[in-house]
């Protein structure tokens, strides 16, 4: 899920605590407020924070693949992973390759795409145009056909169940892990050191401690505990969403190292899931608000509460994205490019075959 | 009640008189305002007292011309360059790309939405508003603090990674995040100063925070299009704008969102609004974000405005609900108690917003001219010096005096704008994000709030 959403969702679920409520409400009975609230949403970010401005700086990769901004070499490039996929088929161990961008100013970057094929079992890259910052493609700066496309086949087969096309221009390129599984098949793992220690519950438990004693410190041992537990759930709430999309986790790390698979229900990035889970969230907190207050303002019953303002709205709003919405999935512009690129190249070896066959 | 056709008039004066205003770089309506009233004190006849709605009619007409004309300054005139990557919104992509008229019309059509928008919701605004305030008034701090701390939790690294060692890929990914973290620290420690030290003469009153926002801002902007020497394409004008039903509606949803937001949590301007919002609605494409910047816009700067206009008697405890600076320093004038008023005043929204759609065409038609044939740095260079003159001359246009005391207010002002444009250029120059400059305003409102203030004003030393 996006960040917002589990930032959200931490808060929401420490609204369910009534000391808490009561604490950061404190200024109506003439004492300073609480921020506790917040420590939910803050925990609820946290496994993200750590993975994406810690953890990925400290993973080291067996092949690091920067190619030239000025003259890159897509057959190189190819060949550079193929070889992490085929050390990994060949060794049986988990072999990492890292991307890089092609920045060629201060605003100016090569655009690359990279996809590995399931049906002919090849790892095809793909240059495509130079493009601004702001990913606006440079129209004819793509290099000539034959300086295009990189294949490489790989010794192995992959297993291959939601792939996408990377497409790398700006800032940073990603990085991916490849293992044989058990039927013998590659496996690639995008971000390998995405969701890995950083999603366990007992890291969670383990972080809440420093907050507990901390929090006791400040405010009292009879209080203290109450922080801890909202950091635990907030952080928790966390991993429990991820669940629900294809990558899952390594929920109990150190424990048990490896990433478990998400119930793939949806992607993380899937607007309307996360918007759903976002306004879920704002009329939890309302109804917490309200219920904790010392004077609530309505008294419906929760079944009506949640009926009107959250399961009819939501029906509501499905029922508009059923309708309007998009049908199929949208591509992003350099995997469009791609395409074109690749079916270019088909037409001019179906071309040249022909040409041979006239001979 | 007044005489409407007088109302009516005088909120086409305000629409007017913005619509051509607020093409100027850096002119703020709640600035205007201030000149407005001190004219006023000077001018007794500018206004007539015994109708007091024409005075608000007509700062309505300017606040929703304002929404929708602040695209051209923005957009046409204060690109930011490229380097300015992840600040650089879509609409300045839409001008790299000689499409700046498009993406200026698709944001006025945004704001049309957000009328619509207000007028769908004026039923909210009447019975569940008054309500809901009650629920989240004593919470507001907390509420704040959430913002602040997503602000900051939200930004990701920008570095490209690479890097022998572990310690030089998190120095170059960090770069970005601790520019910002700085940005927001600092911006908070001045906005602690303004709310507590009055560095601006007493009779800025409200226009205290003018040099501040112009130096964040508009100098900062200014002055990264003049040194990054950019060229601007040729803009194309088109006859039809491409959008269907289901790109308003992407576009509107966020826009909503973010306005409503905005103009209900102190604070938060429609920038903050906007970015969350966005981030809810997991929307991508950038014409979404570009509408949605216009739809945001408006229901910010018009929904906080016409908040006021909710009868008090809507409220348990008569007081209404005062939003934004412009309800501030007009509620010592009028508190309206008829539901008339707030329809009134909607109807002279409509209009507002009807006449400003059709000037920002206008507007953006001979400033895209302008661009053509004026290089680009040059009319920078104009646009800093027309600032620098406002920012000089604002207490003496206060004053309606051109004295050395206010000479003197003058070059405090302009010293206070130089210390926020260097905090301004952070952002820039280190590619963070420029929202982190709004922890001038949002840091001191969330401490206040919750009842840290004057502790934290005595430990600073500034009691």
């Amino acid at each position: 899920m996006k960040g917002l959403t589990h930032f959200m969702s931490g808060a929401a679920v420490a609204s369910f605590f009534l000391p808490a409520v009561k604490m950061a409400g404190a200024e109506q009975i003439g004492g300073a407020s609480s921020f506790i609230l917040c420590l939910g949403g803050l925990f609820g970010i946290m496994p993200d924070t750590m993975d994406f401005k810690m953890g990925q700086f400290f993973t080291k990769s067996e092949y690091e693949i920067d190619p030239d901004p000025m003259d890159p070499d897509p057959q190189e490039m190819a060949e550079g992973l193929g070889k992490a996929i085929d050390q990994a088929y060949d060794t049986n161990q988990t072999v990492q390759a890292q991307m890089y961008p092609m920045r060629l100013g201060a605003d100016l970057w090569r655009q690359y795409v990279i996809n590995f094929d399931g049906k002919t079992n090849e790892v095809v890259i793909v240059i495509n145009e130079i493009v601004t910052t702001s990913q606006v493609p440079i129209l004819g700066s793509e290099p000539p056909p034959k300086k295009r496309v990189g294949r490489y086949k790989i010794k192995g087969d992959f297993n291959i169940t939601h792939g996408r096309p990377s497409v790398v221009d700006i800032m940073s390129g990603p990085m991916y892990g490849f293992f044989k599984n058990e039927d013998g098949k590659m496996e690639i793992e995008f971000l390998p050191w995405h969701r890995t220690w950083s999603h366990s519950y007992v890291l969670g438990l383990f972080m809440s401690v420093p907050v507990w004693l901390i929090a006791s410190l400040i405010a009292g041992w009879q209080i203290g505990w109450l922080y801890g537990l909202i950091a635990f759930l907030g952080f928790s709430v966390h991993l429990t969403e991820d669940l629900t999309g294809h990558m899952g986790g390594s929920l109990l790390w150190p424990f048990v190292k490896p990433r478990c698979n998400g119930l793939s229900l949806f992607r993380a990035s899937n607007p309307h899931a996360n918007f759903s889970i976002d306004y879920s969230a704002v009329v939890i907190i309302l109804f917490n608000l309200n219920r904790f207050a010392p004077t609530p303002m309505f008294t419906l019953s929760p079944f009506k509460y949640f009926l009107y303002c959250l399961i009819l709205p939501l029906a509501g709003y499905f029922a508009i994205v059923k309708i309007f919405g998009e049908k199929g999935k949208k591509k992003k512009a350099g995997v469009i490019a791609m395409e074109k690129a690749l079916a270019r190249e088909e037409l001019e070896y179906e071309a040249e075959e022909h040409m041979a066959g006239d001979m | 009640m007044e005489s409407w056709i007088e109302v009516l008039l005088y909120g086409l004066a305000g629409t007017l008189l913005g619509g051509f205003l607020f093409v100027v770089p850096s002119i703020h309506f709640l600035n205007f305002s201030g000149v407005i009233i001190a004219l006023w004190g000077h001018y007794h006849g500018l206004f007539p007292i015994e109708e007091p709605l024409t005075l608000f009619a007509f700062f309505m007409g300017m606040v929703v011309s304002f929404g929708i004309m602040n695209t051209i300054p923005s957009m046409f005139l204060g690109a930011p360059d490229e380097s300015a990557v992840f600040v650089v919104l879509p609409g300045a992509k839409y001008m790299l790309q000689g499409k700046g008229y498009e993406a200026a019309m698709l944001t006025g059509i945004g704001g049309l939405l957000g009328i619509f928008f207000l007028a769908l919701f004026t039923p909210f605004f009447f019975f569940a508003l008054p309500k809901l305030h009650i629920i989240l008034g004593p919470h507001m701090h907390w509420i704040l603090g959430l913002i602040i701390v997503y602000m900051l939790m939200s930004e990701w690294p920008k570095g490209t990674g690479k890097g022998e060692t572990w310690w030089i890929k998190l120095k170059g990914a960090w770069a970005n995040l601790f520019a910002g973290i700085a940005t927001f620290g600092l911006s908070a420690f001045m906005g602690f100063l303004i709310f507590n030290r009055t560095m601006v003469p007493v009779s800025m009153g409200f226009q205290g925070l003018l040099p501040v926002f112009v130096g964040l801002f508009a100098v900062s902007s200014l002055i990264s299009a003049i040194l990054s020497k950019q060229k601007i394409p040729h803009q194309h004008i088109s006859n039809d704008i491409d959008l269907d039903y289901k790109t308003m509606w992407k576009g509107w949803m966020p826009g909503c969102i973010g306005g409503t937001l905005a103009a209900y949590l102190p604070g938060v301007t429609g920038g903050i609004g906007g970015l969350i919002a966005g981030h809810a609605c997991a929307q991508r494409d950038d014409r979404i974000f570009v509408m949605s910047q216009g739809v945001s816009k408006v229901v910010y700067y018009t929904g906080q405005f016409l908040l006021f206009f909710i009868p008090v008697t809507m409220f348990l405890k008569g007081s209404g609900l005062k939003r934004g600076g412009m309800a501030i320093n007009l509620s010592p004038f009028y508190k309206p108690t008829l539901l008339q008023e707030y329809f009134f005043i909607f109807g002279i929204v409509v209009m507002a917003a009807c006449i400003s759609f059709l000037l920002l065409s206008f507007n953006s038609k001979w400033i895209i001219k302008l661009i053509a044939k004026v290089p680009y740095q040059k009319l920078s260079y104009a646009s800093l010096a027309i600032v620098v003159i406002m920012v000089f001359f604002m207490p003496a246009m206060i004053d309606g005096a051109i004295n050395g005391e206010t000479m003197l207010s003058g070059l405090q002002v302009i010293l206070i704008m130089c210390v926020s444009t260097c905090l301004g250029l952070i952002p820039i120059f280190y590619h963070c994000r420029r929202s982190n400059c709004m922890a001038v305003i949002i840091v001191p409102i969330c401490i206040s709030m919750a009842g840290y203030g004057p502790p934290l004003v005595n430990f600073l030393g500034l009691g």
